[in-house]
């Protein structure tokens, strides 16, 4: 490989990283969790088409609708990850305020068609909430995804020059813009989409961006307790979340009725139903149409059924050491920008993670978000895809040791994984 | 991560049974597959043809609530299945608040295919089985119909209702949301449906189809409206052919308004049966040994029996006469002189009386009810010679077949043992079953019941009814056959009285070739107000059926 030159923006000015080898594990812990999502589209797609086939008594979904959909967005996908893993991240730093912008005007342009002038063929809404843009054939598409990702390359590159700065603890410089920002993005989150889950994800990951750049212990707590007032006040305000988080409180043994307690219930019932080692692949009763959003939202829960136990660990392991690749990657960067990144990825990931099967195991209130790189749908597959891209990318622009700790000493052990030459970063460590 | 796992862990691996338990009860189902109902054969010759058959058959109905193209659906409905909808159609689709109206019935497979293919929302079937009869009314007193609730009525149909049902099948099985059954697990059980028997009867088509016209042709000569006309097999109670005028179509069953219609009068009607029985009379004389047809009474045509005076309705016979004399002029007076030879000569005493009920109801069947299979079946009534009112005015009645009531299918079945050697054969309507590829199975034979009367008086009386025939009948008989036959012309009562002007018809007789009996027929004529005679309303119809059955039957004449 040859070794770059880094522009000066990416040096911290201590440190000239060179160019390396990706780290390939990103894209191979990726890549399982697709193909598993691939196998289970596979075997329970033709069980789904039914369903709907009944619904809305047709025969247009053919029994490999769902299978080939999902091989589309899965190319898709991966077409986009190759883009944000080559297309350089300073270009896309560059333009993120635009992306913001963009976001937010889809986000608001999604408001003028479906909430004000009612347009169907545009704007794709449920019982007053437009969340989805249509697009005719080819699907849908999710403004606030699009706009999730343009907020986690502009506060990355935000966050991190103000922590290069050392203002990331100041309130006039740092928090209030992120607060206005994030407020803003909410108001078209929650408020106006009523996507509760997806607000909470981007949350989660502007968090974990704000704790990486340095957030004082003490700050931190204050705008927890903020969030915590915003967001019980945000569930008070919309009866469906009130059902949701009643249903959790109501437990295991719920005879709670309701559409909540029913997907809940079932999605134990089908969790529980694997028992050990699943009662394998073809074989999903609850897919036939008990368990709501068999293939999207509940996808954790029918392959709890179809792989069992050891199946869903093996899933969670996948994601975890998935999440601790990118923590690495995240903690081995050298520029407070990228780090703060990849720990934004790691955010996005990680929340979408913990709150899909945190919901269908019964121990999160349902938020109603996909299992990133499982669940059946294009727009979540295609931006999370972008996102562990860059990802992907600025892991070639690691060092061997981590750059949180400070001092330690270098020994053969810590160069285990770093998957470079020993002098890659070194050269003029200061 | 941890507590993902563990929690997993209680799910899937503690709590597993009480999913799978709780997965189990809502995801299987228990579906009940319905058997079909048997179907009914008759015979042609020897190999058996539906009467009676199954069709499935659509009702449409609308979710109100749910259609949105109301002027599409009414197009569409009225383009396809236009005779088979209701009249307003636009009322009942404005229902917006019911969820359930019935638009069409007894739509066929076509047309619901037609419509389904249309995607109409809101429009849906509902298949349902139907009763077909590919022979219209044919037999259908014998048949019987099946009403709305799938129950048999009436006839076979509800005699053999249970054999002709059959049992539901279980087919208990995990199912998707909307209840259609899958392939997955191991759980599932399947008790498939038995189907009911399909019955093959003994009716032959083309004898009861030339049976019925026979009966109707001879109607129309004496402008009668009921008659009935039964067809039987003398060497195996086989009944062959039930025909009864007026008659219903089942097909139509709702249509009709008065439900006596849907009786079959030859089992369920009794009736005084008239001169007919004189051949049983002179059969317990003969078999008894007190008399022969050559031995002789003086007929004076008037007999005293108590304080009633008995005449012949044939007057002149008088003198010395034989008791074939007597049979051949239909005599009353030669028959209460049979009964009264059967005690003392002189009277009918006890002992005449108990010997005739001993032979008409023990050995003959007379109000009894023979257990043929076609619902409804009345045993009439034969007063015992125990009661009060079985005096000897009674029993000298009894004699020439007044004062007891009793069915055709009892008179025609006691005949039979008359002329085929004095077995007494339980009639029948069933010969058996049909299975899934057409082949008979023929029902085991009922036991019949030997010796009722000796070979020897069956011989005699054989020759005897014969003679009486072809005393007046000969030449309407086709030559070579052993044809015999008695007429009968019974008085009714009307208010309490025995009345001339309103008298039923009947003929009863038999034929057969050289070696035996081969059939039976008993025919009836009767209505309100109406003087018929046994000789000229019933008998021309025997004599049709009966020249018509010996080239059917391919019976071979004498010489």
């Amino acid at each position: 490989m040859t070794p770059r030159r880094l522009a000066s923006k990416r040096s911290t000015g201590t440190q000239v990283v060179r160019r390396h080898k990706p780290d390939y594990q990103i894209l191979l812990f990726m890549g399982l969790l697709m193909l598993l999502g691939l196998v289970v589209m596979y075997a329970i797609g033709p069980q789904r088409a039914n369903v709907l086939n009944n619904v809305y008594g047709t025969d247009y979904y053919g029994s490999t609708y769902f299978f080939v959909k999902q091989t589309i967005s899965l190319f898709l996908a991966l077409v986009t990850f190759a883009i944000a893993a080559s297309l350089p991240y300073t270009f896309l730093q560059k333009h993120a305020g635009k992306l913001v912008v963009a976001g937010l005007g889809a986000c608001a342009l999604l408001v003028l068609f479906g909430n004000l002038l009612h347009v169907d063929a545009i704007a794709q809404c449920s019982l007053g909430a437009c969340r989805w843009f249509s697009l005719g054939p080819l699907g849908s598409i999710q403004p606030a995804e699009f706009l999730k990702f343009g907020l986690l390359i502009f506060t990355a590159g935000f966050l991190g020059t103000r922590a290069q700065q050392g203002l990331i603890n100041d309130i006039k410089q740092t928090l209030i813009p992120l607060g206005v920002l994030t407020a803003t993005s909410l108001l078209f989150i929650i408020v106006i989409q009523k996507d509760m889950g997806t607000g909470i994800t981007l949350v989660s990951m502007l968090a974990a961006m704000i704790v990486v750049a340095g957030l004082r212990l003490r700050t931190g707590l204050l705008i927890t307790g903020i969030m915590l007032v915003v967001g019980v006040g945000l569930i008070l305000m919309a009866p469906h979340r009130i059902d949701r988080v009643t249903t959790f409180f109501s437990g295991d043994n719920t005879s709670d009725n309701s559409a909540n307690g029913y997907q809940i219930d079932h999605a134990k019932m089908a969790i529980g139903t694997g028992g050990l080692t699943g009662v394998g692949i073809g074989n999903s009763v609850e897919a036939t149409g008990y368990l709501p959003e068999a293939i999207n939202d509940s996808v954790f829960a029918i392959m709890g059924e179809t792989f069992g136990f050891v199946g869903l660990i093996a899933i969670l392991a996948l994601f975890t050491a998935l999440l601790l690749r990118l923590l690495r990657v995240s903690d081995h960067l050298v520029d407070i920008r990228l780090k703060v990144l990849v720990a934004g990825v790691f955010g996005w990931l990680g929340s979408h993670v913990i709150l899909n099967v945190g919901a269908m195991i019964g121990i999160f209130p349902l938020t109603g978000i996909t299992l990133p790189l499982l669940s059946f749908g294009g727009t979540s597959m295609v931006f999370i895809a972008a996102a562990l891209g860059l990802a992907f990318q600025l892991s070639r622009y690691t060092v061997f040791g981590s750059k949180l700790r400070s001092n330690e000493y270098e020994d053969s052990q810590r160069r285990r994984g770093v998957g470079r030459s020993r002098n890659a970063g070194r050269r003029r460590f200061a | 991560m941890v507590i993902f796992a563990t929690r997993l862990f209680y799910l899937q691996i503690i709590k597993h049974n009480d999913y799978v338990a709780q997965a189990a009860a809502e995801q299987i189902k228990p579906l009940t597959i319905p058997a079909k109902r048997g179907l009914i054969y008759a015979m042609d010759g020897t190999s058996p043809v539906p009467l009676v058959i199954n069709q499935t058959v659509y009702t449409m109905f609308a979710d109100p609530s749910t259609v949105n193209e109301e002027s599409k659906v009414l197009s569409t409905i009225r383009q396809v299945a236009g005779g088979n909808l209701r009249p307003n159609l636009e009322d009942l689709l404005s229902r917006r608040e019911s969820r359930y109206q019935i638009l069409g019935t007894q739509l066929t497979r076509q047309q619901a295919e037609l419509i389904k293919k249309q995607n109409l929302t809101g429009i849906g079937f509902q298949e349902e089985s139907q009763r077909v009869y590919p022979e219209g009314s044919l037999a259908s007193q014998t048949l019987g119909f099946v009403n709305t609730e799938g129950k048999g009525q009436y006839g076979i149909e509800q005699s053999l209702n249970d054999r002709m049902t059959g049992h539901d099948g279980l087919l208990k099985s995990v199912t998707d949301v909307s209840g259609v059954p899958l392939t997955i697990g191991n759980q599932n059980i399947n008790k498939p449906a038995q189907n009911g028997d399909n019955i093959a009867l003994t009716i032959d088509r083309n004898i009861q189809a030339y049976t019925e016209k026979a009966l109707a042709a001879g109607l129309q000569h004496s402008h009668a409206p009921n008659g009935s006309v039964v067809v039987m097999d003398p060497q195996s109670g086989k009944v062959l052919a039930m025909a009864n005028l007026p008659t219903y179509d089942p097909s139509q069953y709702n249509k009709v308004t008065d439900a006596s219609a849907f009786d079959n009068p030859i089992v369920s009607t009794p009736y005084e049966p008239g001169s007919d029985i004189k051949t049983f009379t002179m059969a317990t004389g003969l078999d008894k040994g007190v008399v022969t047809p050559d031995s002789t009474y003086n007929n004076t045509d008037s007999i005293k029996i108590g304080d009633r005076t008995i005449t012949n309705a044939t007057k002149g016979q008088t003198g010395n006469i034989t008791f074939q004399h007597a049979l051949n002029y239909s005599l009353n007076t030669g028959f209460v002189t049979v009964e009264e030879r059967l005690g003392d000569g002189t009277d009918i005493n006890d002992q005449s009386r108990n010997t005739m009920y001993d032979y008409f109801h023990n050995h003959f069947g007379f109000a009894q009810n023979t257990g043929i299979e076609v619902a409804g079946e009345a045993p009439g009534i034969i007063i015992p010679p125990t009661s009060a009112d079985g005096n000897a005015v009674r029993y000298s009645n009894m004699a020439f077949g007044q004062g007891l009531d009793i069915t055709m299918i009892q008179v025609a079945s006691g005949f039979s043992a008359l002329v085929n050697g004095g077995t007494y054969y339980q009639p029948t309507v069933v010969g058996g079953t049909v299975d899934d590829s057409g082949n008979l199975n023929p029902a085991p034979l009922k036991a019949p019941r030997r010796g009722v009367i000796t070979a020897a008086t069956s011989a005699t009386i054989h020759d005897m009814i014969h003679t009486a025939r072809q005393a007046f009948y000969a030449k309407q008989d086709k030559a070579g056959y052993d044809i015999g036959g008695k007429t009968g012309t019974s008085q009714t009562l009307v208010n309490g009285q025995y009345v001339d002007n309103q008298t039923v018809a009947t003929y009863l007789g038999y034929g057969g070739d050289v070696t035996s009996a081969k059939y039976v027929i008993m025919v009836q004529v009767s209505g309100p107000g109406l003087n018929l005679q046994g000789n000229l309303d019933a008998l021309p119809i025997f004599t049709n059926v009966s020249n018509w059955l010996i080239d059917y039957l391919k019976l071979q004449p004498k010489g």
